[in-house]
């Protein structure tokens, strides 16, 4: 049986599906018995949620770069 | 991006359409800074993105979509920010700073059985959207982000926010997969912490 903290530890590697058969099975079975890891496990997945929903810096000065790199595309033609 | 909508970008590029041009600035050039900044840091990553960015102009017509337009791009910028500074290539690779809310430590468990000590705080929110909607926690996830080591940091976004592939990650910024796998898992710690912290006192 895995250790709340080796529960943690392999984390990440779970919810990247890097773990081997044999670790998932024991992952879920950890999970199946300890509400506080499927409560870190539910809170990582929607961190990993947030950080992809936040919004990003908008690119600076994208007009006078897109109209630079255009203008180097037709010299080459 | 599906294969079609990469060709018909592409034709408009190749023509030398300036729209084109502005679509592919906006969606990409994040991600080409993301890896811009893991390999030769916040100093030299903007003229990197430059230099790519000329260098993406130069070859477009020997783009042949084998890969897609978004990894063919991230390819030239690592290839631009490995040519040009190699000597600054981060020396150690998985330096750990501190980070603002600290991280899910040994402190947590109980050193005799690595049950919780303290378990994780129930968050009140249940969807990123509702976590979003707390401006100050937007900023505090932003100031972690920046306390995060350059390589960590990029590793989570490039992840994260941009949804690569461990491997891609590997190729783009010749590391091995066991490393990305050490600085993605404490990256993650450490912004779990921040939400945590954040949940828990209502101020970053």
């Amino acid at each position: 049986m895995l250790t709340c903290k080796e529960q943690v530890a392999h984390s990440s590697d779970f919810l990247d599906g890097q773990l081997t058969f044999r670790e998932r099975l024991m992952m879920r079975h950890h999970l199946m018995f300890c509400p506080n890891c499927r409560r870190f496990i539910r809170q990582m997945r929607l961190m990993q949620a947030t950080l992809r929903l936040m919004p990003q810096a908008p690119v600076q000065d994208a007009d006078a770069l897109a109209e630079r790199l255009a203008a180097e595309r037709r010299k080459d033609q | 991006m599906a294969a079609a909508d990469d060709a018909h970008l592409l034709e408009r590029l190749l023509k030398g359409e300036q729209r084109a041009y502005k679509e592919l600035v906006t969606q990409y050039q994040s991600a080409m800074r993301a890896v811009a900044y893991a390999i030769v840091g916040q100093r030299h990553a903007d003229e990197v993105v430059q230099d790519a960015w000329l260098s993406v102009v130069r070859n477009l017509a020997k783009f042949e979509g084998r890969s897609s337009l978004k990894t063919w791009l991230l390819t030239i910028t690592a290839n631009a920010a490995k040519g040009r500074y190699k000597q600054n290539r981060r020396e150690v690779l998985l330096d750990d700073l501190p980070s603002p809310h600290g991280t899910i430590g040994d402190e947590r468990f109980t050193p005799d059985d690595g049950h919780w000590a303290v378990a994780p705080f129930a968050w009140h929110q249940d969807t990123p959207e509702a976590l979003l909607t707390e401006d100050e926690l937007r900023k505090c996830l932003e100031h972690t982000l920046l306390n995060l080591s350059e390589l960590q940091s990029s590793v989570l976004v490039l992840r994260e926010r941009q949804g690569l592939e461990l491997e891609e990650i590997c190729n783009l910024l010749t590391l091995s997969l066991s490393n990305v796998r050490v600085l993605l898992h404490r990256a993650r710690l450490k912004v779990f912490a921040t939400v945590e912290h954040f949940e828990e006192t209502g101020e970053c």
